[in-house]
This record gives structure tokens, C-alpha cells and sequence, in this order.
């Protein structure tokens, strides 16, 4: 390559990922000018708001909570094992995050709807799945939970396993050797993996809106603002939204720059 | 004791083979071969972190075969440490300790004591490996495995180390298994010295008899002798054989089988003079220099002994003093004694 096509080269690439840069950043950062004063001052008056945002983060970190309690076991058993059928297993945990989310959602309200036998039996011990928290939570499990179990199993997976090896051959048993050793070798990872998940949840619209479209998360009430009211009315709702995804962005980017190598 | 029988392991694309051997209750076994001959995973079979395929595994009096590892009361020191990088040097050295004041002890033992508050980052790799020997051995195992646990200690240090484990190994009455490349190192320490290659054991016995005499010429070539002759055995009676090779015929002890074999034949065996003297050895030819290569205080000399080439080991003080230089005509001399038929 002479050095002309070298310069051109570096001008065209240095282009390319500023236009890239631009359209990420450019359409978050105009939402939140036309309608973070806006959306911050309503949340002392707008109760709607306000009931929707607590119900997105109570909902999305009960679905986080049980990701982690679900997702950490079998996140563990795929790093750490290989068995007949293991390229199986994993391909259909990351299948949710394939498959388009209002699909999902059709998906879930097939299984655990009122009519199914899943939905029928959690009925009968009083959890209703559609049209309730429930829903929210399981929608947003759904979608999420591959997130956690990807960045978890990467975690366990950088973890040396001969550190194990030495607490077992010190007195430990596997689940004390995994309280002891492996949970703080890997608790960022864990805690990364638990920061991406809740932030996908909170996102998460088209599988909601088809299980649950009430009580209303704030991705929903943005939607229904937009299509009823206008886009006046549904900017605050979203530039809250997008200022609240910052959140877990700003704790994930604190996290790993706190990461001792 | 260790005794590890039919013991065969899959780890990946590698496998343990069939692998037998014993090491006494209070015995030092060493576990000798090259990168990838299995000698971790054969320690960690035995530590029971690894999924046995076959064979059995004893400790002590128990058949610990389907113990689990944390209940086999084994030490397990690899290369690379591998201490908990969460917890202070002290902390690691106390983990499995169930006597505080002999964790602390310990600790002062290998000199790790002045560190106990040092993050584990901050350790050089020599300082890790003796920290991973106090953890190790502050649990009191009766039986410990190390994998090249002196690797990354200065010479001093290394010394100072190895001298603690053996009065440890003497004072606790503890049955050793180490893993090492370095062949002084197994002759200085074991008791029994076990040759792997592939996953498969290629040898086991003493270290001195191994070295002496290989039981193949891959194991002699792989232990560093460096006269090695494809030829024909004779049994001569009285323990004593010929062995010919290229119009050579050198005297071996012992009454190895008629036919085709191999003889091995040390480097420091080989006495090299500029003239024939009297001496009782069977072994005694003229020779011309070919080769001079001196490295410190040790020089090696080929000799051209009627075609075949003969590397004499000495002293580079005795090489200047015999004036050697290529094309220099030698006497080589070696006892019958010295020649290992396989």
C-alpha cells in the first residue's frame, strides 16, 4: 500500500466511524434535549410517570433476581462442563435473544396464558400471568435472561478452574469452593452480567405489550402516548427513559474500569 | 502411601494411559517427562479433581478412588500458585489451616511470613510458589503433590525451599509425589522416580537405577545419556556381555539377552587420558577429538572411536590439562559396570 492509498485509507475509516458514532449518539442525544427538562419536571406531577417507571424498575429487577438465581447454576454448568448436547443447549438459551420480541411475547402468552395448562395451574395458586407484574416479569426474563446467561458463562469461563481444584484439596466441597473461591473471582462479571440484563429489561417493549399491555411499563406508556396523543406528549416519557438507561450504562462502564486484571 | 493402579485419565485430546506405580507411606516420589507427558493430570487424578475412566487409586491405607477431593487430605501445589488473588498472602496460607499457630509456623518456614499482609499481586512468581507451599502444607496433608514447585525460585531460595519440604516431609511423615523436569533435582530428592511419556509410564525405580539403567533407549536418550548404540549382545558367562556396534565392541556387566539391543552409557562415565594406563576398566580405546564443547565448568568431548562417535564428560579444568584439541589423539576408558545393555 503506498502511503497516498494508506492516508486515504485512514481518512475514509476515520469517516466511516464517525458517521457511525453520530447515528448512535445523535438521535439519544436530541431526545433527551427536546425532552429531559421536560420529562424530570413531570415526574413530580405525573403520576402515570411515575407509577409506570417504579413499576419497569421493580419489575425488571425482580426478572433480573431471578435470572441471576436461575441463569448463574446453568451459566456455571455450561462453562465449566461439556456433555452430549452441550452446542444444543446453548444455541436454544440464545434463542429468545434471535427471535422478534413480539414473537416472544405471542410465544409466552401461548404457554403461560389463561387458556394453557401452565397459566391454568398458576391460577389456581392465585398467579395470573397475563395482564399483570407477572407478565411484565416473565416477558422480560424471557429477553433478558440470554444476556446474563452469555456474560455470565463467559465469566466462569475466564475463571481458572485449578483455582477450584486447590480450595477442594484445601477441605472445600464444590459449593463451598464456589462461595469461596469462584463467586469473588467472579462477582464484577456477575454483577456486569446482572447491570446488562436489568437494563435490556427495562428496555423491553413487544414482548410486554403482548402479555401484559396493563398495568403500563414505561415503554408501553411511551408507546401509548406516541400513538394517542402525539409525539409532544410522549416525548418526556421518553427522554426519561433514555436518561434512565444511563443508569446502568454509567454503573457497567464504573465497574469495569474498576477491574483488576 | 501413594499406589495408583491401571489409572487412566481423558482430559481433552489427551489421555492418561494404564498408568501403575507406588510410592511409600513417607516415601518422595518424582514424576519425570517432558511438556505434555500428563505428569499435572496424573497429580490432579490422584488430588481427585479430575474424572477417572479406570483404574484406582490408593492413599494410605483407603482406596480413595471414589473419595472426594476435598476428603482425600491431600496438598495440591501447582506450577503457576494459582492463589486466590481475592484474599491477602496470610488469608491464602490460613484458607484450609485448621491449627492457626502451625499455618503461622509454616509460613515463617518458607519465609512468607514478612509478606502476610501483601496482596497477591504484588508477589513475584517465586514468592507465589512459596506461599502456594505453606497453603499447601499448613493443613497438615498426609500426602502432598507439587508440580515443579521450586520452577520460579532463585537458585539460594530454591535450595532453602526444597530443604524445608524435606524436614517437613521427615517431620510430618508425609508421602511426597513431585513433578519435575530437572534431573538433579529428582536424584537429590526421591525416593522412587517415575518416568512418564504420552500419558503412558515408561519407567519406575529408583532415581539411580533409571538413570544408570534406562529401561529403553528413548528413556536413556530422554534422561540425557548421550552414548547411545544400536548392535548385537553376546552373552559372555560370568555376567559379563559383549555388545558390538560398527566394528566397536564394548563389555558390559550383567547377562542381558542374546540378540539385537541397545547400550547406554553415560557421558561422566568416559575417562579420557593422552595415554594408555593401567587400569581395571574392561573398556579401552584410542580415539581422536572431533569435537571440543565447554560450557562453564563442564566441557564434552566426541571422540572418533573407529568410526563411532563416544561424548566423554569432564571437568573443563581436566580438559586444559590434558591440552585436548580437535584431531588431538585420547585414550577413552570405562568400566563394564558402566555400560547399561536394554
Amino acid at each position: 500500500m503506498t502511503r497516498a492509498s494508506h492516508r486515504v485509507a485512514t481518512v475514509l475509516a476515520a469517516l466511516a466511524a464517525s458517521l457511525l458514532f453520530l447515528f448512535l449518539t445523535a438521535p439519544v442525544a436530541r431526545l433527551v434535549a427536546a425532552g429531559g427538562a421536560e420529562g424530570v419536571s413531570s415526574l413530580g406531577v405525573d403520576r402515570e410517570l411515575r407509577d409506570a417507571l417504579l413499576l419497569t424498575a421493580l419489575t425488571a429487577t425482580t426478572a433480573t433476581i431471578l435470572g441471576a438465581l436461575g441463569g448463574t447454576p446453568l451459566a456455571y454448568l455450561l462453562a465449566r462442563h461439556r456433555f452430549r448436547g452441550h452446542a444444543l443447549v446453548a444455541a436454544l438459551l440464545d434463542l429468545p435473544l434471535l427471535i422478534p420480541h413480539p414473537v416472544a411475547g405471542i410465544a409466552l402468552l401461548l404457554t403461560l396464558g389463561r387458556a394453557t395448562p401452565v397459566g391454568h395451574a398458576l391460577l389456581a395458586f392465585g398467579l395470573r400471568v397475563a395482564g399483570s407484574p407477572t407478565g411484565i416479569v416473565c416477558a422480560m426474563l424471557f429477553v433478558s435472561a440470554p444476556l446474563y446467561l452469555s456474560a455470565a458463562r463467559e465469566t466462569f469461563a475466564r475463571i481458572d478452574p485449578r483455582y477450584e481444584a486447590v480450595a477442594r484439596t484445601l477441605g472445600d466441597a464444590p459449593w463451598r469452593a464456589f462461595r469461596r473461591v469462584t463467586l469473588p473471582l467472579g462477582h464484577r462479571g456477575l454483577i456486569a452480567a446482572c447491570i446488562v440484563m436489568w437494563a435490556r429489561a427495562v428496555s423491553e417493549f413487544g414482548a410486554i405489550v403482548i402479555l401484559t399491555y396493563n398495568p403500563k411499563v414505561a415503554s408501553v406508556l411511551s408507546y401509548e402516548r406516541f400513538t394517542s396523543y402525539g409525539l409532544a406528549q410522549a416525548l418526556p416519557v421518553a427522554a426519561v427513559l433514555a436518561l434512565l438507561a444511563l443508569v446502568p450504562l454509567i454503573a457497567l462502564r464504573a465497574l469495569r474500569a474498576d477491574v483488576v486484571t | 502411601m501413594i499406589e495408583v493402579n491401571g489409572l487412566s485419565v481423558v482430559a481433552g485430546g489427551f489421555a492418561l494411559i494404564d498408568v501403575s506405580f507406588a510410592v511409600a507411606a513417607g516415601g518422595y516420589g518424582v514424576v519425570i517427562g517432558p511438556a505434555g507427558a500428563g505428569k499435572t493430570t496424573l497429580l490432579e487424578a490422584i488430588a481427585g479433581v479430575r474424572r477417572l475412566r479406570a483404574g484406582r487409586v490408593r492413599l494410605g491405607t483407603s482406596d480413595v478412588t471414589a473419595t472426594p477431593a476435598e476428603q482425600r487430605d491431600v496438598g495440591l501445589v501447582y506450577q503457576q500458585a494459582f492463589l486466590f488473588p481475592h484474599l491477602s498472602v496470610e488469608a491464602n496460607v490460613a484458607y484450609g489451616a485448621t491449627d492457626p499457630a502451625f499455618a503461622a509456623a509454616v509460613a515463617r518456614r518458607f519465609g512468607v511470613d514478612a509478606l502476610a499482609t501483601r496482596p497477591v499481586s504484588a508477589l513475584s512468581g517465586g514468592e507465589r510458589q512459596l506461599v502456594a507451599l505453606a497453603r499447601a502444607l499448613a493443613r497438615r496433608p498426609s500426602v502432598l503433590l507439587l508440580d515443579e514447585p521450586f520452577s520460579a525460585l532463585d537458585p539460594r531460595r530454591r535450595a532453602q525451599a526444597r530443604h524445608e519440604v524435606r524436614a517437613l516431609h521427615r517431620e510430618l511423615s508425609l508421602t511426597i509425589l513431585q513433578v519435575t523436569h530437572d534431573f538433579s533435582e529428582a536424584g537429590l530428592l526421591g525416593d522412587v522416580a517415575i518416568l512418564l511419556d504420552g500419558g503412558r509410564v515408561l519407567q519406575v525405580g529408583r532415581p539411580d537405577v533409571v538413570f544408570r539403567q534406562p529401561a529403553t533407549p528413548y528413556v536413556a536418550e530422554f534422561l540425557g545419556a548421550e552414548n547411545i548404540f544400536a548392535g548385537s549382545i553376546t552373552r559372555l558367562g560370568d555376567g559379563v556381555s559383549a555388545f558390538q556396534t560398527d566394528g566397536l565392541t564394548l563389555y558390559a556387566l550383567g547377562d542381558a539377552e542374546s540378540g539385537a539391543g541397545y547400550a547406554v552409557l553415560r557421558a561422566e562415565e568416559v575417562v579420557l587420558s593422552t595415554d594408555r594406563q593401567h587400569s581395571s576398566a574392561r573398556n579401552v580405546f584410542w580415539g581422536q577429538v572431533t569435537e571440543i564443547a565447554t560450557l562453564g565448568p563442564l566441557t564434552r568431548v566426541t571422540v572418533d572411536v573407529a568410526g563411532t562417535p563416544l561424548v566423554a564428560a569432564l571437568t573443563t579444568r581436566s580438559a586444559e590439562d590434558l591440552s585436548l584439541t580437535v584431531g588431538s589423539d585420547v585414550v577413552a576408558t570405562f568400566k563394564a559396570m558402566a555400560v547399561h545393555l536394554c
